[in-house]
């Protein structure tokens, strides 16, 4: 790796920071500081790097994280995907994995696999959902505009709100539990992704970060993203 | 042409009609010929808040069977010669009148009024679809509770499906408990609902007062809510009156309301 302590490695979702094991890891933070403060091309905001798991401790994974966060660079610790496999139409119709909820039954009127074309349709709806509107799709979503207190917003894949979400939002409502939620704040009574119901805490904040919502082991977290 | 204003909330008790009242009264108060229509039929109260239950006759539900034509169901108001309410009855049920009738009620006697204003019944079933039909735009009230704000965005959103401007009147305000943060403020309320708003009016016991003598509030003008009222009038009348800021009563304050009237 000649001279320098780590590198960037560039692939299709971003890029890969690879370093030696074994290298101390406080000479591997200071040298990304380094290079931050820099000014390199490689940090604008919202690039993407990503490690492979179970190269750091939790604690270190975590600094780094916050490192990067502060200069507007995202930094995720994933598995690198082989993408031109990913983006290959996954079959929609995975073995029933769990139990079905019920707002999910109710949604899906023809329990049919969704056409492709239809399930890569983004439905774009550029206004506020109100209180008892309902918007359903077998894609994906993005909303102009918040999501209110009593509106629900079901899609077969991922959600995008720019606005404030108070309703109730149910991303890969037919079973992908690869779908998200991303809101610019995100405060929904209730998030559901896949068979996966999260219920929010009786007192929220408004957070001042968009926020992403997602499916890791087997649970809905919920991280800040840059947007 | 007159201009014809629905006022909505979709929750009850939030003072829908109370308001209907006092911005009818406010309107004459300035000159202007103004009709109230009342279309809570079966629940109609519009009358006894304008002092007027005794003088009725005829009702909405004659005028839109066509038994009666509208000015002879008309009540004159006692004090305000330009006021006038179009009753409805206490008997029939909100089955009774079709939407496209109102419509076409609303449309002949917008040709003899300055303004009209319809005081919409609760609820989002068919006395709502009715009320809201024949309106060139909508007043929606709230008051500062979670649920009631919750019932306004719903009735927001089935006014802007039909392509009407909304306008928000928030009641019934507690300066003392906005302030202490357990009331919702104006701000909450609009990170909700995003409307323009026409109207504050604070929390006054001389409201109740003031409707059980069949007295709208905005006659006693030197009552908080009279006072809020009448700026929202000013405001409908294209006024730019800014938005006061509540005078959290002191007890001198309170005394004065007391010995008042």
């Amino acid at each position: 790796m000649g001279d320098e302590v780590f590198k960037l490695k560039g692939n299709q979702t971003g890029l890969q920071l690879v370093f030696a094991p074994g290298i101390a890891f406080e000479t591997l933070r200071n040298e990304i500081q380094k290079r931050l403060e820099s000014g390199s091309q490689f940090f604008k905001r919202g690039t993407v790097i990503q490690l492979v798991p179970d190269q750091l401790s939790k604690e270190n994974e975590e600094s780094l994280r916050k490192l990067f966060h502060q200069y507007g660079v995202l930094f995720r610790v994933e598995p690198i995907e082989d993408v031109s496999k990913a983006r290959r139409p996954i079959p929609k119709q995975k073995a029933p994995e769990t139990n079905i909820p019920a707002a999910q039954a109710a949604a899906k009127e023809s329990p049919a696999e969704p056409k492709p074309a239809e399930e890569h349709r983004m439905m774009v709806i550029n206004r506020t959902v109100r209180s008892g509107q309902e918007i359903q799709t077998q894609g994906s979503v993005l909303i102009c505009g918040n999501v209110n207190p009593g509106a629900e917003i079901i899609a077969g894949g991922s959600i995008d709100i720019r606005g404030t979400c108070r309703g109730i939002v149910h991303a890969g409502a037919y079973g992908d539990r690869n779908s998200f939620i991303i809101a610019d704040c995100l405060m929904p009574v209730q998030i559901r992704i896949a068979d996966l119901i999260a219920q929010a805490p009786d007192s929220i904040e408004k957070p001042a970060y968009a926020e992403k919502a997602s499916v890791k082991n087997n649970q809905i977290i919920i991280e800040p993203i840059e947007r | 042409m007159g201009e014809v204003i629905v006022i909505t909330s979709g929750k009850g008790g939030v003072g829908k009609s109370t308001t209907t009242a006092s911005l009818g009264v406010g309107l004459a108060m300035r000159g202007k010929k103004v009709a109230l229509i009342d279309t809570d039929t079966g629940l109609r109260n519009l009358d006894i808040l304008l002092g007027l239950e005794r003088r009725i006759v005829y009702t909405l539900v004659d005028v839109a069977q066509k038994r009666v034509n509208y000015g002879q169901a008309l009540v004159r108001h006692k004090k305000y010669s330009n006021l006038f309410l179009l009753p409805t009855s206490q008997v029939a049920d909100k089955t009774a009148i079709e939407p496209e009738q109102m419509k076409q009620l609303v449309d002949t006697m917008r040709n003899e009024f300055d303004f009209i204003l319809i005081d919409c019944p609760a609820g989002i079933e068919q006395g709502f679809q009715t009320a809201v039909i024949g309106a060139d735009w909508a007043v929606v009230v709230t008051i500062p509770e979670v649920s009631a704000v919750r019932d306004a965005d719903k009735i927001i959103g089935r006014l802007q499906a039909v392509n009407k401007d909304i306008k928000l009147i928030v009641n019934r305000i507690d300066p003392q408990m906005v302030k202490a943060g357990t009331m919702l403020d104006m701000t909450s309320i609009d990170d909700i609902l995003s409307l323009p708003c026409i109207g504050q009016i604070p929390d006054d016991r001389e409201v109740i007062n003031a409707s059980n003598q069949g007295i709208p509030i905005i006659e006693w003008s030197n009552t908080a809510a009279g006072r809020a009222y009448n700026d929202v009038v000013g405001r409908i009348c294209g006024e730019d009156i800014p938005f006061k800021p509540f005078e959290t009563e002191g007890f001198f304050a309170r005394l004065k309301h007391v010995f008042g009237h």
